[in-house]
């Protein structure tokens, strides 16, 4: 359970790119399938803290992504979600990983009015 | 919702959620290699083993180690590691699931790393298959522990972890013979991850493959120190 303490950095990642704390209607963030973190107990840890925090109750906006991986056998680059999947040219799962660590806080949408 | 009135404002941040810790675990890494000591984070689920490979690994290398146990509670583990003659410092988190890298830069401020002795100090991590895998503590070997009774499934279903791991260590091998788990499954699945990854088999109770790894590790620290 380690979402709340990630729910906290993002909260004072927004405060300090705000430079203050407003309601807040949308925050966009992206998660790969190699972050370790589980999207609906983020969901649900952000949703109090960002009230808590004074961040209103924004809609978290999770985009997902899948990691990019380079297949050593014929050298396809491929993308999954799931590790049990192999190259879709040839099946090897003998691959490098290319990328799916993000875990990013990407933008936020305030409604001025609501302030 | 559907008001697309006036003053909607959206902030580019592009931060990612890490940086934090990422900026105390390039500092811990300036401070331990400044003070020439390489750096272990070793990583597995609870009672896979990791107290007991490094009281194995204390017997090894004596005062040439220092230790810091992560737990959410008691010095337990830290007794145990000075019983097998090393300095170890205790974290308790608390509750927290996994160590971050300012845990252990404040370890660090307590602990005495001044002995010309010393070289190496291992972290070991809280026992936990998915929290520590983000964390970058500014090691310079991340170690993921695997232990037979656990299954050999593992590796894919934790990939946040066995893609990131320079070493993976299967531990109990003397108990394979009552077990299923299958070495070349674990090992390919975890090369299907990470090409790279460095495979040690060992029992750190009865000592087989032990001096292996701990030859492995001391390699390691020799080529940092020149």
């Amino acid at each position: 359970m380690h979402e709340m303490s990630l729910a906290m950095d993002m909260t004072r990642i927004i405060g300090e790119a705000l430079g203050r704390k407003a309601p807040l209607e949308r925050v966009n963030i992206t998660i790969g399938p190699l972050s370790g973190i589980s999207a609906e107990s983020l969901r649900f840890c952000f949703t109090e803290i960002a009230r808590m925090e004074g961040f209103g109750e924004p809609e978290l906006v999770i985009n997902h992504t899948e990691a990019r991986l380079l297949c050593l056998e014929c050298r396809t680059e491929y993308e999954v979600a799931d590790f049990y999947q192999g190259c879709p040219e040839c099946g090897s799962i003998s691959r490098r990983i290319l990328s799916g660590r993000e875990f990013t806080v990407d933008s936020v949408e305030i409604d001025e009015d609501s302030e | 919702m559907c008001e697309e009135t006036s003053a909607k404002q959206k902030v580019e941040i592009s931060e990612s959620v890490m940086s934090k810790n990422d900026r105390f675990a390039a500092e811990n890494r300036k401070i331990l290699r400044g003070r020439g000591l390489y750096t272990l984070n070793l990583i597995s689920s609870p009672g896979a083993g990791k107290t007991t490979v490094l009281e194995s690994m204390a017997r090894y290398f004596g005062g040439r180690m220092a230790v810091i146990e992560g737990d959410i509670q008691t010095r337990r583990d830290a007794e145990r590691i000075e019983r097998a003659g090393c300095q170890a410092w205790q974290i308790e988190t608390g509750g927290a699931c996994h160590l971050d890298a300012h845990a252990v830069n404040h370890a660090l401020g307590h602990m005495d790393l001044d002995s010309d002795e010393l070289s190496l100090l291992a972290i070991e991590n809280v026992g936990n298959l998915i929290c520590p895998s983000g964390y970058d503590l500014g090691e310079d070997m991340r170690i993921g522990l695997l232990s037979v009774p656990e299954g050999d499934d593992k590796v894919l279903k934790y990939p946040s972890l066995f893609s990131t791991v320079d070493v993976l260590i299967i531990n109990k091998m003397d108990l394979i013979p009552h077990l299923d788990f299958d070495v070349d499954r674990a090992i390919e699945e975890c090369r299907s991850l990470n090409p790279d990854v460095n495979v040690f088999t060992v029992s750190a109770r009865t000592g087989e493959g032990m001096e292996e790894f701990c030859g492995f590790v001391e390699s390691g620290f020799l080529r940092n120190t020149g």
